[in-house]
């Protein structure tokens, strides 16, 4: 095996070191007197705060058990909504001068009552994004959108201007064409980038200015051809679930010979696979986006998500499926069957179901079951 | 200790629940349409147009008190469910693949299936695998989340604007997709007997602000039926006319539900479905529960000059729907209001909605009322992890603590 390429392996590492509140374009961004949001979901229309001249950066967790959130949650809720709580309640999240979440589920919508109750984070948002797909439901979330945007120029005396949305839009499509391109090198076989890379890659996007990180894309593939080596291959594995904010748990499967070349995961392909339209009324057109895209199973149609895993299967020559279900989720809890028979009935393939707390403990039986399923594709 | 039943009650699951299953499943039968109805669905719009409204809730709570809920649940488990979601779900879930041992011969099968969004993500998840199943369309009444805990008054336009659009879209599918017209004059006619059921059963929860209580939580998880499935009807009016003559009586005389009246309790969430007994075991160590969060939160007033408008106010504030300081506020006024003296915050393990929270209303309450709270972690439906003893050691020395 060749040597790995030098520069093109720094680059991940760097993509790697931004997934963090505290990664050097956020503290610059701060130093230059400008406000950070932070936002729970990926309906959280992030080209109207950039618009505005604020950073939109995705709350994450982190693996560390979530002792100060368990003082307010029981067990039984997700592991991932907990531990970002936990964060700000451990002031991780002071770089914050807000927090904005969007109607996606019950979890969410729930621990936001502790966010306004608990933590010290005072300016915070809640759009209500609808579950269905219909004139009215755009309607109304435009509607959500202009008062959104009112909100932030309230908040932070911030002025968006059509034309300020505007290059939002450009510079925001510019980010998901290169993660597609990203995406892309994975048809090969094997692929130019593993799957752990692809989502460090995608996360680190959601945390830190878009405009930088198209740079950085570029740069990246630019490198990219000159990659000769060095993934190894393996069974070809679709990973499908909630949000996964690290990556451990795909690193798990390439340890053991599986190869993840594709997800749907709203960390993953469903945060940019869908383009805003660049003609038109901008508002108008990223309330179109976010209804429209690949839906997250707490809308009304699961067939769409089903839809989109089937073709990610094609396009990526995908010879498995891992459906993870987060403990506690419940829309993704209600879908894994569903989409597991509809995987394996009507297009053969064969799929695992595994839950999963984001805390990652159990994770040896987790990596007995995937090894096996696995060895079972191999043979 | 013995329990002074209520005249009006005897006989309650036979006179009322059953036969109407019995009823649904015959009219089923008879070619009359079947709807599945989720709570927070303004079920009035069914009533109106003649189509049977059947509660996948209520029946998952009837196979709890009858203990069959958890091997139901078994079997939807096996089917890939996970344990941790809405036991509720899980129990009727399971009952669509067990043919035989179901109580009441199941839940009539559904021409259509109907659900908003104002309680929780489970309603259209468990609801989109039923329609999957029976293959009949799941219509959604698609609405905004009330996170200011606005009061019906005060709600905004931008709010009911929205949910009389989708009222309206709903009901046109619901046309279509039943051939039924939906006539306006029954729907005011509906909304009439609503607003009057609603009216007397806030007046059955008003008798038990009396000292000592007339009414407990085993007599008001039945009656409650009423409001919640089917609120628009003669019957619910009359049930409650009559309940509400006999608890007059009771008042003026002075008889409480319990002989004994130490304690009077606030009960949040659903009661342990299979083990209603446990109220009389709390009767017996003098604690009566004199509210529950849950027989306050179905009746709203409706005005049946606007009809969408007012549906839209009534469930919109829904507590369900709502950020959590309405559901602090509801519980501050029942302790106040009623006299009680204790709060007791049961869980539901796979109720995200009511779950997540309860430790902010326990210091809250506390702080406005100076009332303590006692938190049980239990589920409504299934018992698997159900500790008697526990629960019981745990109750009666909170009890204790109360002054």
């Amino acid at each position: 095996m060749k040597m790995r390429d030098g520069s093109f392996i720094e680059m991940l590492e760097l993509f790697r070191t931004l997934i963090s509140a505290d990664n050097k374009f956020i503290k610059e961004w701060k130093r230059r007197n400008k406000p950070v949001l932070g936002y729970a979901c990926s309906y959280t229309p992030e080209e109207i705060i950039y618009a505005a001249g604020i950073l939109p950066i995705r709350v994450l967790g982190g693996l560390e058990p979530p002792k100060l959130a368990d003082i307010y949650l029981p067990v039984n809720v997700c592991s991932f909504a907990k531990s970002c709580l936990n964060k700000a309640l451990k002031e991780e999240y002071n770089v914050l001068d807000g927090y904005a979440v969007s109607n996606s589920c019950d979890n969410q919508n729930k621990i936001y009552d502790l966010w306004r109750h608990c933590t010290t984070i005072h300016k915070t948002y809640f759009i209500n994004t609808p579950h269905s797909v219909t004139e009215k439901t755009l309607e109304f979330f435009c509607e959500e959108f202009e008062r959104f945007r009112q909100w932030l120029t309230d908040s932070f005396e911030a002025k968006i201007s059509e034309e300020d949305l505007k290059v939002a839009i450009e510079i925001f499509n510019e980010n998901r064409r290169l993660l597609k391109q990203v995406y892309e090198l994975r048809r090969r076989d094997p692929p130019l980038v593993s799957g752990s890379d692809a989502l460090e890659i995608v996360l680190s996007s959601m945390m830190i200015p878009k405009d930088e990180h198209n740079e950085l894309l570029h740069a990246l593939l630019g490198e990219v051809e000159n990659r000769e080596d060095l993934i190894k291959g393996g069974v070809r594995l679709l990973v499908s679930g909630s949000v996964m904010d690290a990556s451990e748990l795909l690193r798990l499967i390439e340890g053991v010979g599986g190869c993840v070349v594709a997800d749907d995961l709203c960390s993953g392909s469903r945060y940019f696979w869908n383009l805003v339209k660049e003609n038109g009324e901008p508002v108008r057109a990223i309330a179109e986006r976010y209804l429209h895209k690949v839906p997250c199973p707490f809308m009304y149609s699961s067939e769409e998500r089903f839809n989109h895993v089937k073709e990610m299967v094609k396009f990526f020559d995908v010879e498995g499926v891992l459906i993870f279900s987060l403990k506690s989720c419940d829309v993704h809890s209600f879908d894994a069957p569903l989409l597991a028979e509809e995987l394996r009935g009507k297009e053969g393939l064969p799929v695992l179901c595994l839950e999963w707390e984001h805390s990652l403990s159990g994770i040896a039986q987790l990596r007995t079951r995937i090894e096996a399923f696995v060895e079972m594709l191999g043979e | 200790m013995s329990e002074r039943r209520l005249e009006t009650l005897k006989g309650f699951y036979h006179n009322y629940v059953k036969s109407f299953y019995e009823m649904a499943h015959k009219a089923r039968e008879e070619g009359k349409l079947v709807a599945w109805v989720a709570s927070t669905f303004p079920v009035e719009i069914l009533l109106a147009m003649d189509i049977i409204p059947v509660w996948p809730e209520n029946y998952a709570s009837l196979c709890a008190a009858r203990r069959v809920s958890v091997p139901l649940c078994e079997l939807a488990e096996r089917k890939g469910f996970s344990k941790d979601i809405c036991s509720y779900a899980r129990c009727v879930l399971g009952s669509l693949f067990d043919e035989e041992n179901l109580p009441e011969g199941g839940i009539p099968r559904p021409d259509v299936l109907v659900a908003s969004t104002c309680a929780c993500d489970t309603h259209l998840k468990w609801f989109q695998v039923a329609s999957r199943f029976f293959k009949k369309p799941l219509l959604l009444l698609d609405v905004p989340y009330n996170i200011e805990s606005t009061n019906p008054e005060n709600l905004e336009d931008h709010y009911i604007q929205h949910y009389v659009y989708q009222l309206e879209d709903l009901v046109s599918l619901l046309e279509k997709h039943s051939g039924i017209k939906l006539d306006e004059g029954k729907l005011r006619k509906t909304l009439e007997l609503s607003d009057r059921a609603g009216e007397l059963w806030l007046r059955v929860q008003d008798y038990r602000k009396n000292v000592p209580a007339p009414m407990g939580a085993r007599e008001a998880f039945s009656a409650v039926y009423f409001i919640l499935c089917i609120p628009g009807t003669e019957q619910a009016v009359k049930f409650y006319e009559v309940l509400c003559g006999e608890l007059e009586q009771r008042v003026k005389h002075g008889v409480g539900v319990a002989e004994n009246e130490t304690y009077r309790l606030v009960w949040d969430n659903l009661p342990l479905w299979f083990n209603l007994k446990i109220f009389q075991y709390l009767r017996g160590l003098g604690a009566v529960v004199v509210a529950e969060t849950f027989s306050h939160v179905w009746a709203g007033s409706l005005d049946p000059s606007k009809p969408y408008e007012s549906l839209a106010r009534k469930y919109l504030s829904n507590m369900s729907n709502c950020s959590i300081e309405r559901r602090i506020e509801l519980i501050a006024g029942l302790v106040r209001n009623f006299r009680a003296n204790g709060v007791i915050l049961p869980t539901n393990w796979g109720c995200r909605m009511m779950t997540i929270g309860e430790t902010i209303v326990k210091r809250r309450i506390q702080e406005m009322t100076g009332v303590s709270s006692l938190i049980l972690d239990v589920d409504s439906t299934d018992w698997r992890n159900y500790d008697e003893y526990r629960v019981k050691t745990k109750l009666e020395t909170y009890l204790r603590t109360l002054k």
